[in-house]
């Protein structure tokens, strides 16, 4: 029972992440009936902003020490003694690159902002009115230009970023079973699972996320009824993207920022399909569900197992309910 | 016209020119050519352009000492992105399009496998690549393909013998789900049997982005005194190290050649502090920061400074760019030798001067001579990466499996 426990709470932590991920998915496609196949390359860009405001941007020549590493005296005093890995350690080492880690966030989350925006003026919205299939195959395109854009920017090397929460470690006992977790971890999805659920809060209680369910509805009526439809659309671009680049910040502090984080997106496409593409809850169950099954199918048949049972069970409710879990059932398939 | 006997003898001489010049063009070409095939974009990207400007290097160098008997040789490079079939078209255009195609450099161990049924008469080449897969070491099946190093299965061999002469009795298997990291991993059990090691963890992960806390959990609850990681390059084995560290896990880690890269250890320090304090594995090459680097590094690192001024390639060459050239400056050696003899520069007589190479000095990347034994090169030693001084430094002399 132990050993369920903790790989449950194992898959909910990967769950989350996969959630945040998808609300900009769903986002786009509630206001715009678009499937960005490109979020996951936004999410790539969202990482590489992080590490350039917390890792490139403190490392110039004129950034004060403080942004590189903040050691005021009381922490240098605290800090002696330690070993290398207590929790306390883990702590103030967290500290210490806080100026930055914030530095990162902030500025991953305007710059992503600024591209989202980017691409919905630019290449978006002068296809407004032409075929949904027309704008989907943009997004397709926009991979490999993102893709390419960023090896050009970047490089392909594999960096490393500094994690958003101490890396703490948790054990306790339950069920008889010791149970490990990871305080950045816990972090993480507690990070995802607010802002999922601020943006759901936002789309059913906020006047901009009245407008983004109304231009779901009807777009037409949603004009006529004085709804600026082109800001939706902005908003729909700017939320994805800002909430990208939350995802890639996260998902560049488990896994090392490289070209490859771009690829992520497309197992989360997955999971959008099993929950429904305009169901912000559907899709949040689907991604919980993955996330467990995952680590369940790791713990139990291995990991050449753990990569295929989740998309099996996505296959066959998809086979059962092809609008996903609590999706719309008139959406248009591609 | 009548056709007297000097007409006939300058018609004579004529035809013999017209038809021995393919002949004469065919055996002095002007120029050999080396393809590749290199994972300049997917995960394994950043190995592939790190690697790219090597083989610039390689054929800039190959020339200045007159090529391959005095013919000089072009060196192409076309991405694959790591995807084994993309890797095969790549061999297979390369085939259709260079006429003076003499050995091609493959970028994994997928391609390499995939690959080996058609290197047959006029399809064959000599062919060398980036992976040390056990299975490419097989002289029978496979002579034109070889290993510039020891195979997996070997350097697992290397690193168990390590565990148990160290008195381990437990060890972890954790390897990326990929034909890479799946290689040695049945040999290696069997191996650990027969020196009475208990195997008492084999985990597969994603090769990109895998579930860390999972695994670290099951790595935790396995018990495993030491853990042997394969089948990564750039990512989730440091996260691995720095998860266990975290959770004050005893267990140490140890790595082989793609999981031993300097300049990856080092940004995992700088980031991660010394989390790979004590992480081991095999090399087959000196460092380029070998104090005692011979005259092939010392050669590399005067062009580097003056080619690459500006780039990480200025003044160090990854492990992986090592590999490559020394995988290309062990095929040009071959055919050489075949080039010397006035031989045409077939696979099979490429790879028949292959076989042949014993106790060469390859003038730097081993410490000690080298031989070609069933298409591979079984020598290397451990290295351990220090955080302090943030470098692999020997704890084993050069040994030969």
């Amino acid at each position: 029972m132990g050993q369920i426990l903790q790989f449950t709470i194992n898959g909910l932590m990967s769950g989350a992440i996969y959630a945040l991920i998808a609300v900009g998915l769903v986002s786009v496609f509630k206001a715009t009936r678009v499937v960005n196949f490109a979020h996951g390359y936004l999410i790539m860009f969202g990482a590489y902003f992080y590490f350039t405001f917390a890792v490139l941007v403190p490392q110039l020549p004129f950034a004060p020490d403080w942004l590189q590493s903040w050691r005021p005296e009381w922490m240098l005093a605290m800090r002696e003694g330690l070993p290398m890995f207590s929790p306390m350690a883990a702590v103030l080492d967290w500290l210490a690159n806080l100026p930055r880690i914030l530095l990162g966030l902030a500025g991953a989350l305007v710059c992503n902002a600024l591209l989202g925006m980017l691409i919905e003026r630019t290449l978006m919205r002068p296809l407004m009115g032409q075929s949904v299939f027309a704008m989907i195959m943009l997004t397709v395109g926009l991979i490999s230009i993102l893709s390419g854009a960023a090896q050009l920017i970047w490089t392909s090397d594999a960096e490393f970023v500094p994690a958003l929460a101490p890396n703490t470690p948790i054990r306790f006992e339950m069920f008889g079973a010791n149970i490990f977790l990871f305080g950045a971890d816990l972090a993480n999805m507690a990070i995802a699972l607010l802002i999922f659920v601020g943006i759901v809060v936002m789309v059913h209680y906020t006047k901009s996320g009245v407008a983004i369910r109304a231009t779901a509805e009807d777009q037409s009526t949603a004009y006529s009824m004085g709804i600026s439809v082109p800001k939706v659309f902005s908003r729909a671009w700017v939320l994805a993207s800002t909430t990208g680049a939350i995802a890639g910040a996260i998902l560049a502090t488990r896994n090392g920022i490289s070209p490859a984080l771009g690829l992520f997106g497309f197992s989360v496409l997955a999971i959008v399909l099993m929950g429904g593409l305009d169901s912000y809850l559907g899709v949040f169950i689907a991604a919980m569900a993955v996330g467990v099954l995952e680590a369940l199918t790791q713990w139990k048949l291995g990991g050449e197992w753990a990569g295929i049972v989740p998309y099996v069970a996505v296959l066959i409710v998809i086979l059962i309910r092809p609008h996903g879990l609590m999706g719309s059932k008139e959406i248009e398939r591609i | 016209m009548r056709l007297n006997r000097r007409h006939f003898l300058a018609g004579s001489a004529a035809a013999s020119a017209t038809l021995g010049m393919p002949a004469i063009l065919r055996a002095q070409p002007s120029e050999y050519v080396i393809a590749s095939s290199l994972p300049l974009t997917g995960p394994f990207a950043t190995a592939g352009q790190m690697v790219a400007p090597a083989l610039r290097m390689f054929e800039a160098l190959v020339n200045e000492d007159g090529g391959i008997g005095g013919v000089p040789i072009r060196v192409t490079a076309e991405d694959s992105g790591y995807v084994p079939a993309n890797a095969l078209a790549n061999y297979q255009r390369a085939l259709a399009t260079e006429p003076n195609l003499v050995m091609y450099f493959g970028d994994s161990t997928g391609f390499m496998k995939l690959v080996a049924p058609e290197l047959r008469g006029a399809s064959a080449r000599l062919m060398g690549s980036t992976s040390f897969a056990s299975e490419l070491a097989d002289p029978v099946n496979n002579p034109y393909q070889y290993l510039p190093g020891p195979s997996y299965e070997d350097q697992f061999d290397i690193l168990l013998q390590q565990i148990a002469d160290e008195g381990g009795s437990s060890v972890a298997f954790i390897f990326s789900n990929t034909e890479f990291g799946r290689d040695p991993i049945a040999h290696g059990r069997a191996r650990a049997e027969e020196l009475g090691l208990r195997v008492v963890l084999e985990e597969a992960t994603r090769e990109q982005g895998a579930d860390i806390p999972t695994h670290v959990t099951q790595l935790a609850q396995s018990g495993a005194e030491f853990c042997i990681l394969q089948g990564y390059v750039t990512g989730v084995w440091p996260q691995l190290i720095g998860g266990a560290r975290q959770f004050g896990l005893p267990t140490r880690f140890m790595g082989t050649f793609w999981g031993m890269e300097n300049a990856i250890a080092d940004r995992v320090t700088a980031e991660a502090g010394p989390i790979l304090d004590g992480y081991a594995g095999v090399m087959p090459y000196k460092y380029f920061y070998d104090p005692e680097r011979g005259p092939v590094y010392e050669r590399y690192a005067a062009f580097q400074k003056a080619a690459f001024a500006g780039t990480p390639l200025e003044n160090y060459m990854p492990t992986w760019g090592l590999q490559a050239l020394f995988s290309l400056t062990i095929g040009i050696e071959a055919l050489r030798k075949v080039a010397e003899k006035g031989l045409e520069l077939t696979a099979d007589n490429a790879a028949e001067a292959l076989a042949d190479i014993r106790d060469w000095d390859t003038g730097g990347f081993f410490g000690v001579p080298v031989s070609m034994v069933n298409n591979k090169i079984g020598t290397g030693r451990v290295y351990q990466y220090g955080a302090e001084t943030r470098l692999f430094t020997p704890t084993s002399d050069w040994f030969t499996v």
